[in-house]
């Protein structure tokens, strides 16, 4: 394991010697004092683990394809924005656009995520274990977007495929956003993802989290139709 | 705290300071423009001379002094109508029990340079560092803005309140001076009317999420109240911390962290959060 020190180092140097150390190969890397910084370890284009011990700010792992990133604080606006690949643990909270327009890999968010969570996603897993706030899922295309606690207003806004659940109450749907019961087998599978990302004191936090509902398009918005302009009126 | 976000917007730098109140005396703090006069400061203690004014002091471009305090709620017209009619250039840039307001053109850096800012023993604080995006770079268009006439009140604000003509119109149809082109001052005259009201500051904010558009991230404090809202559609940034020892609210966490060492949670509040701390008696 290597310990960096981000104190010491701007933000350039810091991500360099990151790029260097996870191009050879280096089995994890600490982080100490992240101190909520922006751009941390953005573009980080291969496998490997890397440990902030603190918060991050904006766009912490921007662009990732392959890393691993767990971070023991919070993070701020944009956390995995844009992901190919890799797997993001947040111990804290996260702020507004994480996960947005990720197309692939893992986002776990132990605490509460702010607006904007997983918009245009086109692919990949987001995990919320607490709340998430205003237009989470907005546009959504594919992947699949949890959230354990409560959902915040205009849940799933024009969404086209992504498959979200939510635990707790949602405050309100986005347009076309139509609320519906889990299926059997949806509920299995949503039970062994959580498990699988989630340890169990985190679960019990929120014990509605076992009542989930799947939202899903009312593929009203799919296709123009000028006769339903009514529809368009209110969507735009 | 500012320092750590001078990056965003090092135009002009300001905080507005809550002291220990001295009894039966309110603090006024008068700015004197770019290139003073020598004889303002005494035409202004001419001026300000029935309000029981003293402990006259100068520091960069303000003029500080107290009065014999005012009844809670009284509007300041009469002191503030007193000491601005001396120049076009002076202007009162607070008053309160507790409050003093001080910003100037420049960095936080500065700031700190001409106030020694950090010296300043009180309760609580705003501070504001700004880049100017639709009306001028000057003292008057600097944040915090005071409450103007509501004792004690300053506020900063991070956004764009879309219905500021409008809202402008309504309270110059009403006789209220406005100092600035500055969309953020309206709000500190919204949440000045509110609290004359008496809605306190969580009322006032209720209030300002129905009336007024826009984005806005925005605190306000009074000598008693601190507090902040989120616009409906949470715009703009904004996180804060809540521990036995402080309150910290932010625009963005790296200024937290930077003035607070410790280990404590930090998150961004929902659209149309509000929330209010009272200051223990």
């Amino acid at each position: 394991m290597t310990q960096l020190n981000a104190a010491d180092l701007s933000t350039r140097e810091l991500n360099s010697r990151l790029r260097d150390l996870v191009a050879r190969d280096d089995a994890e890397i600490h982080v100490e004092n992240p101190g909520a910084r922006h751009n941390l370890a953005v573009a980080m284009l291969k496998s490997g683990k890397i440990r902030f011990r603190g918060s991050v700010g904006y766009y912490c792992g921007g662009l990732a394809d392959g890393i691993s990133i767990e971070i023991d604080g919070s993070a701020g606006w944009g956390l995995a924005e844009s992901m190919l690949g890799g797997t993001f643990r947040v111990h804290g909270n996260a702020g507004n656009g994480a996960a947005a327009a990720i197309r692939g890999g893992t986002v776990v968010i132990e605490g509460d995520a702010a607006a904007r969570l997983g918009v245009s996603m086109k692919g990949g897993t987001v995990i919320v274990a607490g709340d998430c706030g205003y237009m989470a899922g907005f546009m959504g295309q594919k992947g699949v977007l949890v959230v354990c606690g409560n959902a915040g207003d205009a849940f799933a806004d024009s969404l086209y495929a992504t498959e979200c659940y939510v635990g707790g109450e949602i405050k309100s749907l986005g347009t076309d956003a139509v609320a519906s019961e889990v299926t059997d087998e949806e509920a299995a599978a949503l039970e062994s993802l959580l498990a699988a990302n989630l340890a169990p004191e985190l679960r019990a936090l929120k014990p509605q989290a076992r009542r989930f509902r799947k939202v899903v398009a009312g593929r009203k918005l799919w296709n123009f139709d000028k006769r339903e302009w009514k529809i368009w009126r209110e969507a735009l | 705290m500012l320092n750590a976000l001078a990056c965003r917007g090092p135009d002009s730098a300001g905080v507005a300071l809550y002291g220990s109140p001295q009894p039966g005396r309110m603090v006024v703090r008068v700015t004197l423009g770019e290139h003073p006069d020598a004889r303002i400061p005494a035409c202004i203690h001419a001026a300000v001379e029935s309000f029981g004014a003293s402990d006259f002091s100068e520091v960069g471009a303000y003029l500080r002094f107290t009065i014999a305090e005012q009844s809670p709620g009284a509007k300041l017209n009469g002191l503030i109508k007193a000491i601005e009619t001396v120049s076009p250039e002076v202007e009162v840039v607070s008053v309160g029990r507790a409050l003093e307001v001080v910003k100037q053109v420049g960095s936080p850096a500065n700031l700190e340079a001409t106030f020694s800012v950090s010296a300043f023993v009180g309760s609580h604080a705003l501070g504001h560092t700004r880049l100017s995006t639709e009306s001028k770079v000057d003292l008057s268009h600097s944040q915090p803005f005071w409450g103007h006439g509501y004792p004690d009140l300053a506020i900063v604000h991070n956004g764009h309140i879309t219905n500021y003509h409008q809202l402008r119109r309504r309270y110059e149809q009403r006789g209220v001076r406005f100092y600035t082109e500055n969309d953020s001052e309206v709000v500190a005259i919204y949440l000045a009317e509110c609290l004359e009201q008496g809605s306190g500051l969580l009322g006032a904010f209720e209030a300002m999420m129905k009336e007024l558009d826009g984005s806005f991230s925005c605190l306000a404090a009074t000598a008693s109240e601190m507090g902040f809202i989120k616009d409906p559609f949470a715009l703009k940034p904004l996180v804060f911390t809540e521990t036995d020892a402080f309150v910290a609210v932010a625009t963005e966490e790296v200024a937290i962290r930077a003035a607070l060492p410790g280990n404590y949670a930090v998150s961004e509040p929902q659209a149309r959060a509000a929330r209010v701390w009272t200051r223990p008696a």
